[in-house]
């Protein structure tokens, strides 16, 4: 016990790493939304297999290419901002939202168009999985735009970038989920 | 900045072929299983691509900023 | 009083933003071209949807947290004294215990239904309550316990303990955390405002097709379920990066406190799963509003109402035990003195039932007219949990065995935790094994296995830790004859109630059904009078809790002579727990090691222990 007491370090509090725990834990939110919707999935291929009922082809692929894109500018813009190029920055920031709203616009008029209805299955599990999707959609629109006021303002830069860094990857989880969603809904025989 | 900048086009044109080649299974392969295969791997890719350079999954594990 | 303004402010914010809601839903339906702006229960969820969000921010969300996506500067208020359990606050311990306080409310609201409950059925026909009131009343029952049992431990114990045991100063997000406790109050006030609306029909598990064509109650319990999964899915997330990131020096996985190690499987399971309920409830109320899930004339299908549930209500029962288990391996270590026997396995244990709880939901489902073929899969997969499960049993026995037992309060409880949760096991097998459960399906026999496992492997672990951390978290000693006087009264009425629980279960008679054959008169009656004195007990202990918080004895920073870190600082707690992080230098059981320590606090200016070795090995 003397021993031990003798080794005494000097008083101090751990430094955390508070960037490697925020990192952390969005990913595990990233994990626990992935089974919300993996359940979705595994619920549209329970009921109904692989058929699938008429859909707009070249809606489909057009917003999955728009989407897709966005991440690009998505990736760009916080690429740009960890490198002090806030003006990049927040021009891609603003590409990423209106790439954003017109695929929700695309989702909006592919709902419109549909010739089939919600109390159908296909009609149900079509528009639960579109619907939770875009809902995801429209709140990273909406966080885009708050961080993207901030980057306006050049709040962000190399040392400060969490925030973009942040919503951008949920943007980009939002679009994985997309890359499965849209063979899962478009692309069945 | 030049570097990721370049890797986020490279990323970007591999996600175009993937798509495209998805939507060619999707049309043009009769084969249920071939059908299924080619549209899963290149869904898998994709994201895994995505979740790779576009996410940085890496840094959970190398947490010191990659500039 | 600010707090009072507070409070009284944000149910003002809440309400409006509740029927806000309301009306922009229906000016929603109305642009749209809809007949009926007034769609219903449409409208109740946006108002849900706002009301919430509004009552958070009005409760402190927006100037502590919401400021921020603006740009704008957040700002704090730290109150004196009882205020602080009243406003949006990010201590863990302030947190703890507004969980631990509201859950306990739950819990004896839910126990007086219970009595209820039995009241009705000391006797065949009915007595006290209409058939639909009885089902507005066990559902009750269920859906508050169910909670109760997801909460107490986990946001209660799990909160207040956790970061005062890995020698951290506060969780990894304290502003999650804060959030995390707020949703609650609407969840409670949803769920109990079940009864106007009709009632809960369809017990906690809400199983269409009634879950569909039932009353409008149905919506408020699936708004209220889905929130409060958000609540346990943020809390899991909390845990995982606070135990991952915010150990104190020296405090390797191999030296975590075995509390520490259950609390982070179960938040595993915690993260991954509890989306299933709040999936499931998210499509019942699609169906409600016209989408075709669950209903077979359209395409939809019951059954995968009952696996996507189960999905998550299965490993909800490891939600529930597995800190239970670590409450109660933790306790037996302490107070027997002894080493925890066979650590690593208890830990192995933890972490396979982790792995295994996800693969074994559709035991509950072997009735339902699910494939044939998954009986067997199913039936193997959920004895096979046996194993990890023994491996803790085997630890507490290795434990317990030739320790020098201190047959305290605390250690009581945990003793009985290990006696329960053996009776709630075996039952368990004859569950689920397909033969014997084509019988014992939907009877008392389910009802008395549940007890045993939740009530008495969980419950009981709850009130052991209580009888631990009061001291710690009051300040104050209770009364030790009236806690013992509590154990043996609860045990005996426990096990009384819940053993005589399997005879009716036996023979066939169902649960969930106000009435039943009058041959089984005596052997009910016997049951309600056992339950009657079990609910009893907690009058002893709500006395021993209340007195004594205000009028116990001064207690000591470390009344129970303990190693573990939350001990080695002053009762309560100061506001950042430690005068200075400690720094880890053995394992926290090593009791009679000779010259072993746990910890060590790196001299602090102006702390009674400053230097001093902590928790050295007696
Ligand atoms: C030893 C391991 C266990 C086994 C083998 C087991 C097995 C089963 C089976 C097969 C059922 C379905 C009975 C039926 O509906 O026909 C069941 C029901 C249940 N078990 Fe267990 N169980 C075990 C442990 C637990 C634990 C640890 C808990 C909770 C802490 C628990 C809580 C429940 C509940 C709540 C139900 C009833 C759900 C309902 O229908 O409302 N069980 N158990
Ligand atoms: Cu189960």
């Amino acid at each position: 016990m003397a021993l031990a007491t003798a080794h005494q370090e000097a008083a101090h509090a751990p430094a955390y790493n508070h960037l490697a725990i925020n990192r952390a834990g969005l990913w595990l939110f990233f994990f626990s939304e992935t089974i919300l919707f993996g359940l979705l999935l595994s619920a549209r291929f329970y009921l109904e297999g692989i058929h699938r009922e008429e859909l707009n082809q070249f809606l489909g692929l057009l917003i999955t290419i728009v989407l897709l894109l966005s991440s690009v500018t998505a990736y760009t813009a916080e690429t740009a901002i960890e490198h002090d190029n806030k003006k990049v920055g927040s021009w891609y920031l603003f590409f990423t939202i209106l790439l954003g709203l017109i695929f929700a616009g695309g989702v909006a008029f592919e709902w419109s168009i549909a010739h089939f209805h919600r109390s159908e299955s296909f009609g149900s599990v079509f528009f639960t999985m579109t619907g939770v999707h875009a809902t995801h959609v429209v709140t990273g629109v909406f966080m885009l735009i708050l961080v993207w006021a901030q980057a306006l303002r050049g709040r962000y830069g190399s040392k400060n970038a969490w925030p973009v860094s942040a919503v951008v990857m949920y943007w980009h989880f939002v679009d994985v989920v997309w890359v499965f969603y849209y063979p899962a809904l478009y692309l069945t025989k | 900045m030049r570097k990721p900048m370049q890797t986020g086009l490279i990323v970007a044109a591999i996600l175009a072929v993937l798509t495209i080649t998805e939507y060619l299974f999707a049309t043009h392969v009769d084969d249920d299983l071939i059908r299924f295969l080619g549209i899963s791997v290149s869904a898998v890719g994709k994201a895994a691509l995505i979740v790779y350079y576009f996410m940085h999954i890496y840094r959970l594990w190398r947490p010191q900023e990659a500039h | 009083m600010y707090a009072v303004k507070s409070v009284a402010g944000a149910m003002g914010l809440g309400l409006i933003g509740f029927y806000l809601g309301l009306g922009i839903v229906a000016i929603l339906r109305w642009l749209f071209g809809y007949p009926d702006p007034w769609g219903g229960e449409i409208n109740i969820i946006g108002g849900w949807v706002l009301g919430v969000f509004l009552w958070l921010m009005g409760i402190g969300m927006w100037g502590q947290w919401g400021r921020e996506w603006f740009g704008l500067k957040t700002y704090q208020r730290n109150l004196p004294g009882w205020q602080r359990y009243f406003t949006f606050n990010t201590d863990h311990k302030v947190i703890g215990i507004q969980y631990l306080v509201t859950f306990m409310v739950v819990f004896f609201l839910a126990g007086a239904l219970a009595m209820l409950m039995r009241a009705e059925l000391a006797q065949s026909g009915n007595q006290f309550l209409s058939n639909g009131q009885y089902n507005g009343t066990m559902g009750l029952h269920g859906i508050l316990m169910v909670a109760v049992a997801v909460a107490a431990v986990i946001g209660g114990i799990g909160n207040y303990a956790v970061p005062l045991m890995i020698g951290a100063r506060d969780m990894a997000f304290p502003r999650l955390n804060a959030l995390t406790f707020w949703l609650v109050p609407p969840v409670a006030v949803g769920l109990l405002a079940t009864p106007f609306l009709g009632g809960i029909e369809h017990g906690w598990t809400a199983y269409p097709p009634l879950a569909i064509r039932t009353n409008s109650a149905q919506v408020l319990f699936s708004l209220s379920i889905i929130t409060f999964g958000l609540t346990s899915i943020l809390g899991a997330l909390n845990f995982i990066a606070t135990i991952i990131y915010m150990r104190a020096p020296g405090l390797s996985w191999g030296r975590l406190p075995i509390f520490v190690w259950s609390m982070f499987a179960t938040s595993w399971v915690a993260l991954l799963y509890t989306q299933g309920f709040a999936a499931a409830l998210f499509l019942v109320l699609l169906d409600r509003l016209g989408f075709s899930f669950f209903d077979p004339a359209t395409g939809g299908d019951p059954l995968l109402y009952q696996h996507v549930f189960w999905f998550y209500s299965h490993p909800a029962v490891y939600i529930m035990v597995l800190p239970g288990f670590g409450l109660a391996l933790e306790l037996i270590a302490h107070f027997s003195r002894k080493p925890l026997f066979a650590y690593k396995y208890a830990v192995a244990a933890f972490l396979g039932i982790l792995g295994l709880s996800g693969v074994v939901w559709a035991h509950h489902m072997f009735t339902s007219g699910m494939p044939n073929y998954l009986h067997g899969p199913f039936l193997v997969a959920t004895e096979l949990i046996s194993v990890p499960t023994g491996l803790i049993f085997l630890s507490a026995l290795g434990t317990i065995w030739l320790g020098r037992l201190w047959l305290k309060p605390p250690m009581l409880f945990a003793l009985a935790v290990i006696f329960n949760f053996a009776c709630g096991g075996v039952t368990g097998i004859f569950l689920a094994d397909v033969p014997t459960d084509i019988h014992l399906q939907d009877t008392y026999f389910v009802v008395a296995h549940f007890h045993y496992t939740i009530v008495g492997g969980e419950i009981f672990a709850l009130f052991a830790a209580i009888y631990y951390y009061f001291p710690k978290m009051t300040g104050r000693m209770y009364s030790e004859r009236l806690a013992k006087l509590h154990f043996w009264w609860m045990f005996i009425g426990f096990n009384a109630t819940f053993f005589l629980m399997h005879l009716p279960g036996i023979k066939g008679m169902n649960r969930r059904i106000a009435d039943f054959q009058s041959e089984l008169d005596p052997l009910n009656f016997t049951i309600s009078l056992a339950a009657f004195f079990l609910g009893a007990s907690f009058l002893v202990f709500i006395w021993n809790m209340v007195y004594s918080w205000v009028r116990g004895p001064v207690a000591e920073a470390n009344p129970w002579r303990v190693r573990t870190l939350e001990w080695q600082t002053t009762s309560p707690p100061p506001h950042e727990n430690f005068p200075s992080i400690p720094v880890v230098r053995g394992g926290p059981y090593d009791y009679g090691v000779p010259g072993s320590i746990h910890a060590t606090f790196p001299s602090a200016p102006s702390a009674g222990f400053a230097g001093a070795p902590a928790g050295g090995g007696q």
